[in-house]
Parts: C-alpha cells; sequence; structure tokens
C-alpha cells in the first residue's frame, strides 16, 4: 500500500514546487501513474483477502473502490481547470492539494485494516471536502450547504465512535480481519439495539439513507464540479463500504432491525426517483438520481445475501463512473450557458454533437441498460430483495421506469428539440471535456466485457 | 466627574473603550447574539440569476410576468428585476396618459394592443394573488375618435381596413354623423373620424404596475434596486454560412451598483432582457452594441432615446361630458377625460425643431399657450375658456428609426432580448409584449402574435415598421 500512498502525498509537493504552466499537467499526468499502479489490486486471491500490512488489506470488496478512487483524481483535475483558470496561482495550488489530501484520505480509508483508524479517516475525508464546497462553491448557499454536510455526518457517526470504543472494550480488537473470524451472534436487548443503530446511522447518513438525504442536493448543487464529482463518485460509497464491513459484527440482529431502514429505503428510492421528475436544476436532479441508486444499495446490504452483495459493489461502482459523467456533463453546460436551469439551454444535440454522443451514453449507463454493470448491480438487487420479500418487487420496478423516464427526461430536454437563440455561440466542446468523459465512459464499457472485477 | 476621568487617563486613555468593544463581540458570539463571520449581503442581488431583467417598468414586469407563466415546469427559471428608480418617479409607466387603443396600421400593432386589452378587462385572473384585494384598474372604455383631414383620409379608411381585419371594432363617421354624435365638436377640416367602438379608453398605469409587481413577486421574482453598470461578456469570433466573419457576444455577468452606495454585485446570468424603456439606448451601449464601423451590424446601435413630452390637466365647465372619447386632432393635439368633474388631459407631440431638452422634467408652461390651446379651442369650442390646473412632463422611450417598438433577440449579443422602443405606445401593448418575448425566450419564436418585423436586425436591413397617422 506505501506505494500508492507514498507517491500520493508526494503530489502534494509536486504540485506546489511546480512551475506554474506546469501545474495541472503534472498533477494530472502523475495521478493517472498512480491510478495505474493500483490496478494489480484487482488481481484478488478467491476468497481471502490481500492482506498487505498491519495496517492496510483490500479484498475483493474494497479494490474496486481503491481503483475507483485512484482513477477519479486525474478525472477531478481536468475537470476543474476552466473554471479555476480565473483564480491566482496559490489558490490553484491549494484546490489541488485539498482534493491529494482527499485522495490520501480516501485511499487510505478503503485499504484500513483496524476500524478505528477507518473511522479517523471516514471523518478526516469531511474536512477537504468542506473546504472545497465552502470555499469554491458557486453561490452564497454553499455555506449553508457546507452546515448541512459536516453536521449531518457528524451527528451520525459520534455514536459510531463509542460503539467501535465498546466493541474494542468487549472483543479485545478491532481489526478487521480478526473480527471477521471472532464476531459472536448478538441478542436482541436494548444495549444490543442502540449498538445497532449507532454502528449503522453514519453510514445511514452518508449514503444517503431517504429520511437523512437533504445534505445532498445541497452539498452537490454547491460544490464546485470536482467538489461534486468525489462526493458523488466516492463519498456516497464510504457509507455503503463501512456498512458492508460492520453488519458482520451485527448479526443476526440485523434481520429484525433492518426492517425500518428497508422501508425508508424502498419507499425514498421511489419518492427521490419521483421527484427527480419535476427537477428544473440539471445538478439538482442529478443528485436525487444518487439518492435513488443509493438506496438500492442500502437496501442490498441490509438484506445481506451473497447475491445482495455483489449487486452492491457492483452498483457502488457503476454509480460512481455514472453519476461523475453526468455531473462532468452538466458542468460543461453550466460553464458555457451560466445557469443550472434545464429549460434554458436546450437543443444541444445540433451545437455540440460529440457531446450529445456522452449524454446519450452516460444516460444511457444511468437508466441501467443492459449490458452495463448498472445493470447487472440492479438486477442482483432485486433479485435478492425478491427473494427477501416478494412484494419489494413492485416498487423496485417502478424505481425502474421511473428512473428510465426522468433519464431520458433530462436527456431530451438538454439535447433534443430546437435550439434557443441565446446558446448559438457557445465554445464548442473542447478536448479536455471530451477526454474526461471518454475516460469516465470506457472503464464503465469496459467492465461490461468483465464484471466479475467489481462484483464482490 | 466624565472629565477628570479622561483627563487622569493620559497614556491609556482608550481602554475602556477596547474594553466595551471586546465586551460586544463576547456577548455576540454568544448564542442568541447576531454575529455574522461574513458581512450583511441581504440589500445585495443575488449572485446569480437565470434571467436579469434590466428595468422594472410596466414591460420588464410584463416579461417578468409572462416568464414565470409560461415556464413548463414551475419555478424553473429565477428572474431578477433590476430597478434603479423604486419611486418610479421618472418612469414612462406612471407618466402615460395610460390609453390604449388598437387604431393602429400596422397589423401586429392591432394585434398586441387586442390581446393588451383582454388581459385588462380579465385582469383580476391573470394577477390574482392569494389573500391580496383585487385590482380596480378603472378602465373607461370610452374610445378613440381619430380624426382626419382631406389629405388623410384615403390612409384613415385603409387603416380601418386593417384593424377591421384583424378583429378590431371601429367605425368610420362623416362630419355629419361627427355633429351628431358629438355636438361639441368643431367639425371644420374634418373629412373623416374614426371612433373605437370597444376595447379603448384608458386606464390607471400605476395599477396596472402595482397590480404586475404585487403578482411577479408572489411568483418568486427577485427585485433589486440598483443600476446595471456593466456587462462582462465573452466573445466568439465566428463565419456566417456566406463566409464574412462576425464577433458574437454573450454577457455572462451584469454588474449591479447599488443605489447611492460605490458597491455592487456582479450577477451571473444566462439571459439579459433590455426593459430600460427610455434609457434602452445607454444599456444598448454598455452591452457593445452600436460600437462598430457605422453601416455594418456591428456599428448599428439601438436607436432608442429619451424624449420629453408633455401632459397638462385643465378644468374646463362647460367641457364635453361622459362620453368624450380619446380625441385625436389632425394636428397631433390630444385631449381626454379625466375623472368626473370636467377635468380633461392633453397634450401635443412637438415636431422634431420643437424637441424640448430631455434633462429633466419640467414642464415648459408656454407650449401649452402656443401650442395645445389654440388647435384644441378650434376643435373644441368650450375649451376656449379653460383653466390649466397642473402639468407634468415624461418621457417616451422614442426609437427615433420608425418609432414602433424593438423586441426580440441581438442577432450579434446573442443573449440580450428587447422589450423597448414602444414611442409612447408601450404602456398600452406590454402585456402583449411581454408575452411575445416570454416566447420568444422560452421557445425561441414567436408563438401567439409573430413580431417578426419588430426585430432589431431591421434596423441594419432598413426596412421600416411605420405608422401612418400616429401621435
Amino acid at each position: 500500500m506505501l506505494k500508492i500512498i507514498i507517491p500520493t502525498a508526494m503530489l502534494m509537493p509536486m504540485t506546489w514546487l511546480s512551475k506554474p504552466n506546469m501545474i495541472w499537467i503534472n498533477s494530472t499526468t502523475y495521478s493517472l501513474l498512480i491510478s495505474l499502479i493500483s490496478l494489480p489490486y484487482l488481481n484478488q486471491l478467491g476468497d481471502n483477502s490481500l492482506n498487505l500490512s498491519l495496517l492496510f488489506f483490500s479484498d475483493s470488496l474494497s479494490a474496486p473502490l481503491l481503483v475507483l478512487t485512484t482513477w477519479l483524481l486525474p478525472l477531478m483535475l481536468m475537470a476543474s481547470q476552466s473554471h479555476l483558470s480565473k483564480e491566482t496561482l496559490a489558490r490553484k495550488k491549494l484546490y489541488i492539494t485539498m482534493l491529494i489530501i482527499l485522495q490520501l484520505l480516501l485511499i487510505m480509508t478503503f485499504t484500513a485494516t483496524e476500524l478505528i483508524m477507518f473511522y479517523i479517516l471516514f471523518e478526516a475525508t469531511l474536512i477537504p471536502t468542506l473546504i472545497i464546497i465552502t470555499r469554491w462553491g458557486n453561490q452564497t448557499e454553499r455555506l449553508n450547504a457546507g452546515l448541512y454536510f459536516l453536521f449531518y455526518t457528524l451527528m451520525g457517526s459520534l455514536p459510531l465512535l463509542v460503539a467501535l470504543l465498546y466493541i474494542q472494550n468487549t472483543t479485545g480488537t478491532l481489526n478487521f480481519l480478526i473480527i471477521q473470524y471472532w464476531a459472536k451472534p448478538i441478542s436482541a436487548t436494548w444495549s444490543n439495539i442502540f449498538l445497532w443503530l449507532a454502528c449503522m446511522m453514519a453510514f445511514m447518513v452518508k449514503m444517503p439513507l431517504y429520511g437523512l438525504h437533504l445534505w445532498l442536493p445541497k452539498a452537490h448543487v454547491e460544490a464546485p464540479i470536482a467538489g461534486s464529482m468525489v462526493l458523488a463518485a466516492v463519498l456516497l460509497k464510504l457509507g455503503g463500504y463501512g456498512m458492508m464491513r460492520i453488519t458482520i459484527l451485527l448479526n443476526p440482529m440485523t434481520n429484525q432491525m433492518a426492517y425500518p431502514f428497508m422501508m425508508l429505503s424502498l419507499w425514498g428510492m421511489v419518492m427521490t426517483s419521483s421527484i427527480c421528475l419535476r427537477q428544473t436544476d440539471l445538478k439538482s436532479l442529478i443528485a436525487y438520481s444518487s439518492v435513488s441508486h443509493m438506496a438500492l444499495v442500502i437496501v442490498a446490504v441490509l438484506i445481506q445475501t451473497p447475491w445482495s452483495y455483489m449487486g452492491a459493489t457492483a452498483l457502488m461502482i457503476a454509480h460512481g463512473l455514472t453519476s461523475s459523467a453526468l455531473f462532468c456533463l452538466a458542468n460543461s453546460n453550466y460553464e458555457r450557458v451560466h445557469s443550472r436551469t434545464m429549460i434554458l439551454a436546450r437543443g444541444l444535440q445540433t451545437i455540440l454533437p460529440l457531446m450529445a454522443a456522452w449524454w446519450l451514453l452516460a444516460s444511457l449507463a444511468n437508466l441501467a441498460l443492459p449490458p452495463t454493470i448498472n445493470l447487472i448491480g440492479e438486477l442482483f438487487v432485486v433479485m435478492a430483495s425478491f427473494s427477501w420479500s416478494n412484494m419489494t418487487i413492485v416498487l423496485m420496478g417502478t424505481n425502474i421506469i421511473i428512473t428510465a423516464l426522468y433519464t431520458l427526461y433530462m436527456l431530451t430536454t438538454t439535447q433534443r428539440g430546437k435550439y434557443t437563440h441565446h446558446i448559438k455561440n457557445i465554445n464548442p466542446s473542447f478536448t479536455r471535456e471530451n477526454a474526461l468523459m471518454a475516460l469516465h465512459l470506457l472503464p464503465l464499457l469496459l467492465l461490461s466485457l468483465n464484471p466479475k472485477i467489481v462484483l464482490g | 466627574a466624565h472629565d477628570v476621568k479622561t483627563v487622569g487617563r493620559l497614556g491609556g486613555g482608550d481602554r475602556d473603550g477596547k474594553m466595551s468593544e471586546i465586551k460586544k463581540k463576547i456577548q455576540s458570539i454568544l448564542p442568541g447574539g447576531d454575529w455574522n463571520p461574513l458581512y450583511d449581503t441581504s440589500h445585495l442581488p443575488p449572485e446569480s440569476s437565470d434571467v436579469v431583467i434590466v428595468g422594472g417598468g410596466v414591460l420588464g414586469l410584463s416579461v417578468a410576468y409572462w416568464l414565470k407563466k409560461l415556464e413548463k415546469p414551475r419555478g424553473a427559471i429565477r428572474v431578477l428585476v433590476v430597478e434603479r428608480d423604486h419611486t418610479y418617479s421618472r418612469a414612462s409607466t406612471v407618466l402615460s396618459v395610460g390609453g390604449i387603443r388598437q387604431q393602429f396600421s400596422v397589423p401586429e400593432n392591432v394585434q398586441l394592443s387586442l390581446f393588451s386589452i383582454d388581459f385588462l378587462r380579465n385582469i383580476n385572473e391573470y394577477l390574482a394573488v392569494a389573500d391580496d384585494p383585487p385590482l380596480d384598474i378603472q378602465f373607461n372604455p370610452s374610445g378613440y375618435l381619430l380624426l382626419a383631414s382631406e389629405k388623410g383620409a384615403a390612409i384613415m379608411e385603409n387603416n380601418v381596413k386593417v384593424q377591421r381585419q384583424e378583429g378590431a371594432k371601429v367605425c368610420l363617421m362623416s362630419p355629419e354623423q361627427l355633429r351628431n354624435k358629438f355636438p361639441w365638436i368643431n367639425t371644420e377640416g374634418v373629412a373623416l373620424a374614426s371612433y373605437g367602438m370597444e376595447h379603448e379608453g384608458w386606464f390607471d398605469p400605476w395599477c396596472l404596475l402595482q397590480g404586475l409587481r404585487r403578482k411577479v413577486q408572489s411568483m418568486g421574482v427577485l427585485f433589486c434596486r440598483g443600476e446595471v453598470t456593466r456587462f462582462m461578456s465573452s466573445s466568439n469570433l465566428m463565419k456566417t454560412a456566406s463566409g464574412e466573419e462576425v464577433n458574437l457576444k454573450r454577457i455572462h455577468e451584469v454588474h449591479v451598483k447599488i443605489d447611492q452606495s460605490l458597491e455592487y454585485q456582479p450577477v451571473e446570468c444566462a439571459i439579459v432582457i433590455n426593459a430600460a424603456g427610455a434609457w434602452s439606448g445607454q444599456v444598448a451601449e454598455l452591452a457593445g452594441i452600436g460600437k462598430g464601423p457605422p453601416g455594418t451590424l456591428q456599428g448599428t446601435k439601438l436607436p432608442v432615446e429619451l424624449r420629453k413630452r408633455y401632459v397638462y390637466l385643465w378644468h374646463c365647465p362647460q367641457g364635453p361630458g361622459l362620453e368624450t372619447p380619446f380625441v385625436i386632432d389632425p394636428s397631433g393635439t390630444y385631449f381626454r377625460r379625466e375623472g368626473l368633474g370636467h377635468n380633461y388631459l392633453g397634450g401635443c407631440s412637438p415636431t422634431e425643431e420643437e424637441e424640448p431638452d430631455p434633462g429633466n422634467l419640467e414642464v415648459d408652461h408656454d407650449f401649452f399657450q402656443d401650442r395645445v390651446w389654440p388647435p384644441l379651442a378650434q376643435r373644441v369650442p368650450a375649451f376656449e375658456t379653460l383653466k390649466v390646473r397642473s402639468a407634468w412632463a415624461g418621457y417616451y422611450d422614442y426609437n427615433t428609426f420608425d418609432q414602433n417598438g424593438v423586441v426580440g433577440p441581438h442577432p450579434l449579443v446573442i443573449n440580450m432580448y428587447f422589450a423597448t422602443g414602444f414611442s409612447g405606445h408601450g404602456l398600452q401593448q406590454a402585456p402583449a409584449v411581454g408575452r411575445a418575448v416570454a416566447e420568444m425566450v422560452l421557445e425561441g419564436h414567436f408563438q401567439t402574435i409573430n413580431l417578426s418585423s419588430f426585430l432589431f436586425s431591421r434596423f441594419y436591413s432598413g426596412e421600416k415598421v411605420q405608422e401612418h397617422n400616429i401621435i
């Protein structure tokens, strides 16, 4: 692991010492190289995990997430070039440093063995994200958004700290590899119920669960593009990853305790999809669609069958790439028209045809078109929840339909139709933007050829 | 005792003040205090808005209203109206005489007025706000009476034909019929008259303005009291189909300066609507319209400038009664009844040579004596004895090209739309023009009334849309 962590940490001095016209080039290329280093971790042994050191390990759940995280840094840097072009040099370097710190913390989070280290890094990722949202966001509401983001997550995760310390005291260790084998079934006493809640709430807020999702649309809409990308693609998956790890300790109480959260997720899935149908702000639509997809992951993790875990992992990776791609597309729109309202920038297919192709691909991926891994993930989750309870198929089916509806609505509103007069002179697509989209969608399409890499 | 204290502390005189400051700071940080880490920006407009409407008169508010009414998903577009004079003391809307007529010669103008009168008749259906009293626009449907001399009789007949085709109810009267209907008129020199029988008259412009303002605020439009001082735009050099190079500009930021301060707020916007009335020409210059070699599209300015017009209010106890329409004399003088106490409003458009200086809104009373009263007295003998009660002056947003409105986008500054230049008949066409501009912004083309002959490009191509026989 050090071979990834040290280079990532060294990206920081490299940024500060680069010449002004080389900062973007340097940081982007070296972060791409680092992502190549992380690829071998995908070559996982069958059932067991690759134990790399006392502190770090990677198994078939965390390896795809690790690769996603390292892959995303160069993409974030490419996406931020345009809106930072007017800032001073020190601010640009500071922004890149924030992203690198975030990357570092995320890499360590996904590969941590000790649950306490996981927790500390989980909380630490909030800080660079908060700085990015509040300092470089677009509008005055970003302070409110940052506040919501910070305090929702903190409130949810403080009980987790208490629970982890308690588990450390009772079982003597929080090392994940040991705990897998040491976990005893816990009975349904009141204190165990609170223990279960304390463990799960942090991740529920992070996912986000439907009732606790208010921070997400705000944070996504107000964040700059790199902030939105990393939030949607990786930070939400922290919740899913954490849930998958911690449910091992909480058997078999999960069977009873999970009911309210299952209900919230199932219902919230349909609700947030329906809200998407009425959204006028493009980023807000994509943010709510993130909530909807993550609700599926919550359902999958709470069911706890092998197939549902596979579906959850695949869905996390797929959603990370798709959501990030959609945010990049929305940002390219926003940089040209200076407005996020969908109906003000219509008919872009005639003006920017290549970008329309990327829009089409990203939208098709979002609505879980076969054979993308989005579909595989969703299908596994649907099948698992059907076997858990037959009635859920109604809600799942409704969600799939509504997802298709709002995705196509977004596609046709922005791309089809007659273009409005005031977008006649927008700049054509930059190579950087096309490269960005290609780097998002190419892995997604390639994974549909060999999905077993991401099926934890 | 206080003096002794300050004299006594020669070196540390300010310690008391510093202590109280620190105490105040601590108090404000504690819960319950109002500490704000950032300075208060509630008086500033938002940092971004989808549409910025420059000018909060009746045209600007009408565009805002129709934008919010016609947008497909409700609440999609954020609109900001920037008005620098919140008392509307110099705005043309409230200084207007408030007449509405369909007697134009350009068919589009007739259509615009027809829709506007429909809007005004049903104003409480359009502009209803929950829990607020209904509007009383005080519409007097007394009609317009245009008088024509021998020379203008043929043109008037043609005009009436056009108006009837569009659906206006106008009747032609001979001098005999005139004398029968309006015995107070002196028909000397009048060959033909056209009298609007329905949908014409006058109303209270202030009520329309307040109604629109109230409704538009309830629909979520933001108001800002400030002046637009700068447009930040980005330009692209592009080639047209015929190969010539044009420089297309897009405004991406509007700098709004707050009243009576040096503070300004850059508002990021996607669309700018120029509804600044008489000052539209200056706003257009800020956006760079007209900066180029004359004779090219780059160098075509927006030909809207301020023109001062006087309105006089007089009292004449023997004057015409309740049935008095809005009379327009062939000499250009006009008058109408005002209220029920034998008061009348009227004025006259000066010729090009006697244009008053538009620097201020001072009234020239000699103008009344020399130019308005004689033709009035000749046309209505009762007006020989009248007493001027008061007078005021207002600006026309005068379109020096063809005295008709400019509507629609600018061909080069891609995201600036115009709704201005109506040269005295802006108020009566405001609802319809607002709808047309909103359709242009939302759909990309005019849907209900086709105003393509009112686009900006006519200034470059030279096609005038001129009225025959206007004030």
